[in-house]
């Protein structure tokens, strides 16, 4: 994954800075309405609670333009990638419009088949001009879940290599109807894919209205523009940070041993190199992080490091390049099992926020509660229905230089929790307690966010089966210049430890226990202020 | 109540941040006028009776005559804004008291590192819980353990607290044990307000819930004492009407339930806008109204469908960072449905890092204000700009009252266009472009929310700002008319002189529609009607005119996003399942344009709307008599992006307009609080009404 060096800021004389802003905000607006409508018309809470998608526009080339606001990080950098992956292999020749192109291979897509994207090729005047395309978790896909146990992304589901989804309107109707036997939950899973279709139409069609008013043929002149100028603003803002090789290395909790991250992140003028040499070796479990998602989250930590207020495009792309040994669990090699790659992919943020707090302390954060947790149940109703529910839970995010981490909060992702009374109601499992957990933020001048502590019995009189997605187990959350870590993850099946690594089959009245880990504090403990000492202690935090 | 309405004034009371306007009508000349005081913070109904004084003394207007008093005030959600509202406790299910600080775990800014989730308004330490469990069907699991509830509510009371939120689990779809423990405090402390989340907002979602509960026990002392003393205070200058609340909905409710639920007049002055601008465009634009409020530092966009603007079941306050999504604390009322974006008059321009202009949200206030104020203000903002393109009249602003620096209007675009290698008048343009886009984009996308076309409504302009910028967000936004009330500075006031008393209720239900008991189905409307019908009859209207109205809020199974429909008249049983989905389908197709493949239904909420108009509420305002003679009082230089330059246009008089009168674009139209612009090719008019219509070439 490398940047586009060639590429170099031009100004334009056709798009001064009130009619640039101007179009990028109408740009930014459709790919919003597309956004809203994919959410609302969605039906599984993956997309419409826990806003587990993206809309992206690029040009004819597949770069990104614009995302809508709620996207989630790894999405915006992923959905770009896929779409130039469309152009390469299906081509040009083969779009036309009314198409709608389908891919959920995880080496070109989002890093794990869970996730369908589509986009539909933009034709103005006979010729293509760009792609409106979004990515959306799939309410189920079929396969193992998303349980670590796969060893091949065979066993992970069903696999759409990129293919036509629709020809000039028309439904593959051979697709669907493998893909309804392939999964858990047919119509769900179908649903949100027409509720996709419908956001990229809108889409479509306010892209249409909006050259039309400015007379543009095509998006070339536009996609140049905005990407120098963000360009420009990101290699300014490197050039910013002095030359040099920043490392960092941290270990996390593994499958059977723990995992060694390594990052170089090598700022030379206004270049910026991340390479991941050292990082481990790929394993046969689901846990392998493909290069889109390996990129994505390096250039969500280095924007929200360095230019955080600029609206996100290609141009921002160009200037990061990522490299990272094939073979390693940041940049395996096929057909090893992807499926949890959340949990290797959410700890590069932190990584990198780790090399650079040695030159740009206030700009970056302790780490995280994370990689995101969750719980996959699946299993066969009392009614012979077959259901597939995965419930998020966050962690404390790290302490900045300004802030204490916030308590329960998403990063480096963006994800909801499911109201209990939802989860109640919609799946045969009891909540007994969701509470802060007092004293797991780690401590420092700023102290890390709290994590929370939640009990689910199952009360179904079939099995669940039940999947875990925990990390920092055993490696914690580290602070930053002398802060401290945040408190260990724990997962309990009835009381006792257990290993979330493998499937479980729960039964009725089998407890689980979950708390999420404490964020990292920043900076030495007893430089923290008295009155916020006061206060944590007032509140029950520490 | 009945008597009142042959009475010949109404009156209305309206408390801004800066300003408290006290509006009147005279059903006799069939005329409005109004008074402004300064609003007195320290003390609001203070102001509201200086303002109410001086109506009585110098306008004439006989205590004895006033039929209708309708009060508005922005008093609650500044207390919420401003975090000055009771010190408040918050009672939980055991194991729960989190919820509402763990909130929905998400980001509303994605790049932020130092971003900061909105406080809530009670702190940990004054959150307690108790032993009590209702499951997701509404039966008991836990029962209510009464001696701990008096032990920990005993805790708070020691700790200061004046007010107490009742939040259990799954209380939507049984109130028992809420009920139960607002028994035993009111028992114990029969002073302590108590509001539970099953009485304030009885939907499934636990922090929304709850979030709605604790604001409304927040302010509920505030309304107390306030609404008590203004209510007292009016009764003793002899006002026999009585005092009427506008509530966030658009309708009036009486004291008694204001006092109750506060929570509901957290939007009230807006909402009199929207109804306004609903009055305002009934007979000159079909009903169909994008009403459109720009004041001094925010713009306000609301969708008048049908003549009824429409209603949200949700929104935010207080957010964290202004005008951001998700920043806010979630409030879970019936609102009139409202967009606000950091795009006044006091705007800011300037350049970011990459070179784009950018205005607003920061703005200039009225102190310094906009550089043309002479006031010190040295940024170049949209009124700075309004003056170079020549729209605004340097020797009228505000009726003539208030010297204009042109000379700094012209210095402070200038830096900026130089920056930008523009010329002053093609940044002045840029300035007055870009605030529209942000308008009309963020138009574009609410509308969109609702699966609606935006070309079909009228845009209905008030406020200083709404007639200066509506013409050209008229045209971003393929819109063909504009309607501009007179007075359209101050214009929104006559929502409260028309309003009519609403009240609305909701239940979960969460039921598949196939699978629904009907009778308990019926029995569940004609509960949430009786009780609605009661508050009507209570407010004095004769319940026998109300309107009902029956709503629901359905989803396919799965989805976890309803809509709501408003559903045929009840009664109903089972035969009434194919109308029901018949309603649910035309809605759903007209919001996503297609119905998914074969996917059962559900109906989570149910709601009903009990409306009654309130005696007194019948305006007919006729286009006011000429006052000026000729319609063109002067010529000035102008800058249209149709000519790409300035050049003279005329400047007509709207005291010299009288109905029937028409006229050609372009040119600007002046009157004392406002000036609409109208571009090349477009014609306008004064309606019978006596608005200003402009029709788009």
């Amino acid at each position: 994954m490398t940047a586009n060096k060639e590429h170099r800021a031009v100004s334009s004389p056709a798009f001064d800075a009130v009619t640039l802003e101007v179009i990028w905000r109408r740009m930014i607006s459709a790919a919003d309405e597309a956004g809203k409508t994919l959410q609302r018309t969605s039906f599984s809470t993956l997309v419409n609670e826990s806003n587990d998608f993206a809309c992206v526009l690029t040009d004819a080339r597949g770069q990104s333009l614009v995302q809508n606001t709620d996207s989630i990080p790894s999405f915006i950098g992923s959905l770009p990638i896929t779409v130039k992956h469309f152009l390469e292999v299906i081509g040009v020749d083969d779009m036309a419009p009314g198409d709608f192109l389908v891919c959920n291979d995880p080496w070109v897509a989002t890093g794990h088949l869970n996730d369908i994207t589509i986009a539909k090729p933009i034709f103005r005047g006979g010729r293509l001009i760009g792609f409106a395309a979004s990515t959306a978790h799939a309410p189920d896909i079929g396969g193992k879940v998303r349980s670590v146990v796969a060893r091949e992304v065979f066993e992970e589901g069903f696999h759409i290599p990129a293919m036509h989804l629709m020809r000039r309107g028309e439904p593959d109707a051979t697709l669907f109807k493998l893909l309804r036997a392939a999964v858990r939950t047919p119509d769900q899973t179908e649903g949100d894919i027409w509720a996709q279709v419908t956001g990229l139409n809108l889409m479509e069609s306010r892209v249409h209205e909006l050259m039309d008013e400015y007379g543009l043929a095509n998006l070339d002149a536009f996609a140049a523009e905005i990407h120098g100028r963000c360009e420009t603003a990101m290699r300014k803002a490197i050039a910013g940070v002095p030359d040099g090789r920043y490392e960092h290395g941290l270990t996390t909790d593994g499958v059977g041993h723990p995992f060694t991250f390594k990052v170089t992140v090598t700022i030379d003028g206004d270049r910026c190199i991340i390479d991941y040499t050292g990082t481990e070796a790929q394993v046969g479990r689901a846990i392998n992080c493909c290069m889109t998602y390996t990129f994505a989250m390096s250039a969500y930590a280095m924007k929200a490091a360095l230019l955080p207020d600029l609206p996100n495009n290609e141009g921002i792309f160009h200037t990061i390049e990522v490299t990272a040994p094939e073979g390693t669990i940041v940049n395996p090699r096929r057909p090893v099992a992807v499926g949890g790659r959340m949990a290797t992919g959410h700890y590069l943020p932190p990584l990198i926020f780790g090399a650079l707090a040695q030159v740009l302390p206030d700009k970056v954060m302790a780490a995280a509660g994370s990689p995101l947790w969750s719980i996959i149940q699946t299993g066969v109703d009392a009614a012979g229905r077959t259901y597939a529910n995965t419930l998020f839970f966050n962690g404390g995010t790290g302490a900045t230089a300004k802030v204490d981490g916030q308590n329960c909060f998403s990063w480096p992702s963006n994800i909801s929790n499911v109201p209990i009374e939802l989860v109640e109601r919609n799946t045969p499992l009891f909540v007994g307690m969701k509470r802060l957990r007092d004293g797991s933020g780690g401590p420092g001048r700023r102290r890390g966010g709290l994590g929370q502590e939640i009990e689910i019995t199952v009360e179904s009189e079939t099995a669940v089966g039940i999947i875990f997605m925990a990390e920092r187990l055993t490696y914690p959350a580290q602070g930053l210049n002398g802060g401290e870590p945040g408190a260990l993850g724990e997962v309990l099946i009835d009381g006792r430890p257990t290993d979330v690594r493998a499937d479980h089959v729960l039964t009725k009245g089998q407890t689980i226990t979950l708390r999420t880990p404490g964020g990292g504090g920043f900076e030495d403990p007893t430089g923290r202020e008295v009155d916020l000492h006061d206060a944590d202690r007032r509140a029950g935090y520490a | 109540m009945h008597e009142p309405s042959r009475r010949r004034f109404s009156l209305g009371i309206d408390i801004g941040g800066t300003f408290t306007d006290i509006v009147v009508y005279d059903h006799v000349q069939g005329r409005r006028f109004s008074r402004k005081v300064l609003t007195t913070h320290d003390n609001p109904s203070r102001g509201v009776v200086e303002g109410v004084d001086r109506v009585l003394a110098e306008d004439g207007v006989p205590a004895a005559e006033i039929g209708r008093v309708v009060h508005a005030t922005t008093l609650f959600t500044n207390a919420m804004i401003e975090r000055k509202g009771a010190v408040t406790g918050l009672v939980t299910t055991a194991g729960f008291r989190d919820a509402l600080e763990i909130g929905r775990e998400r980001k509303y800014e994605l790049y932020d590192v130092h971003i900061e989730k909105p406080k809530p308004l009670v702190p940990r330490h004054l959150r307690a819980e108790v032993p009590e469990r209702m499951d997701a069907r509404g039966a008991v699991r836990i029962p209510l353990d009464e001696a701990a509830l008096e032990t920990v509510v005993d805790g708070l009371v020691h700790d200061g607290v004046t007010s107490i939120a009742v939040a259990f689990l799954h209380a939507y779809a049984n109130p028992a044990h809420e009920h139960a423990a607002a028994a035993v405090i009111a028992r114990r402390f029969p002073d302590l307000a108590v509001s539970t989340s099953s009485d304030v907002a009885p939907e499934i979602r636990e922090y929304e819930r709850t979030s709605t509960a604790v604001a409304n026990a927040y302010i509920k002392p505030l309304a107390r004492t306030y609404l008590d003393a203004i209510a007292a205070q009016l009764a003793r200058r002899g006002i026999a009407a009585p005092l009427l609340l506008m509530i966030s909905n658009g309708g009036l409710t009486h004291v008694e339930e204001a006092k109750r639920v506060p929570v509901q007049l957290l939007e009230s002055g807006p909402a009199a806008g929207a109804l306004a601008a609903a009055w305002f465009g009934a007979e000159d634009a079909g009903g169909d109204v994008l009403a459109f409020d720009m004041g001094g530092t925010t713009a306000k966009l609301s969708v008048v469908d049908g003549g009824k603007p429409l209603v949200a079941y949700h929104f935010e306050a207080a957010r964290q960072k202004r005008f951001a999504e998700g920043s806010g604390l979630p409030i879970r009322i019936s609102t009139i449905e409202l967009i606000e974006i950091g795009a006044g008059g006091g705007s800011i321009a300037h350049l970011d890092v990459i070179g784009l202009l950018k205005v607003g949200p920061e703005s200039a206030g009225s102190e310094p204000g906009p550089a043309a104020y002479g006031l010190g203000g040295a940024k170049p903002t949209v009124t700075d700009a309004d003056f170079v393109l020549g729209y605004l009249n340097p020797d009228f602003f505000a009726g003539g009252s208030m010297a204009i620096d042109m000379a700094a209007a012209h210095a402070a675009i200038a830096e900026v266009a130089n920056e930008a290698s523009l010329s002053v008048e093609q940044l002045a343009w840029g300035i007055h472009d870009v605030v529209n886009e942000n308008m009309a984009s963020a138009a574009r996308v609410h509308i969109a929310e609702r699966g609606k076309d935006p070309r079909r409504y009228a845009l209905l302009c008030t406020g200083g700002g709404g007639p200066l910028h509506a013409y050209y967000v008229a045209k971003k936004l393929n819109l063909k008319r504009i309607v501009c009330p007179s007075s359209a500075g101050v214009a929104s006031a006559i929502g409260l002189l028309i309003a009519p008393a609403k009240v609305d209720r909701v239940a979960t239900v969460a039921q598949r529609l196939d699978a629904l008991d009907w009778a308990e189905f019926e029995a569940t409307f004609a509960r949430l009607e009786a009780d609605a019908r009661r508050v009507v009859g209570e407010t004095g209207l004769d319940p026998a005119t109300a309107r009902i109205e029956r709503m629901a809020d359905i989803r396919y199974v799965g989805q976890a996003f309803e809509i709501v429909v408003d559903l045929p008249p009840g009664p109903y049983n089972a035969c009434s399942l194919p109308e029901l989905m018949v309603a649910f389908e035309t809605a759903y197709v007209e919001k996503f344009t297609r119905t998914p493949p074969a996917v059962s239904v559900e109906i989570i909420n149910v709601r009903v709307l009990v409306a009654a108009p309130v005696p007194g509420g019948e305006l007919a305002i006729r286009a006011a008599a000429r006052i000026a003679a000729a319609p063109i009082k002067g010529y000035r230089r102008m800058y249209f992006p149709e000519w790409s330059e300035h050049r003279e246009a005329p400047v007509f008089d709207r005291y010299a307009m009288a109905a029937g009168d028409s006229f050609e674009g372009p040119g600007v139209v002046e009157e004392r609080e406002s000036t609409l612009v109208i571009g090349p090719g477009a014609t306008f008019r004064v309606s019978e009404s006596g608005n200003l219509v402009v029709d788009l070439p």
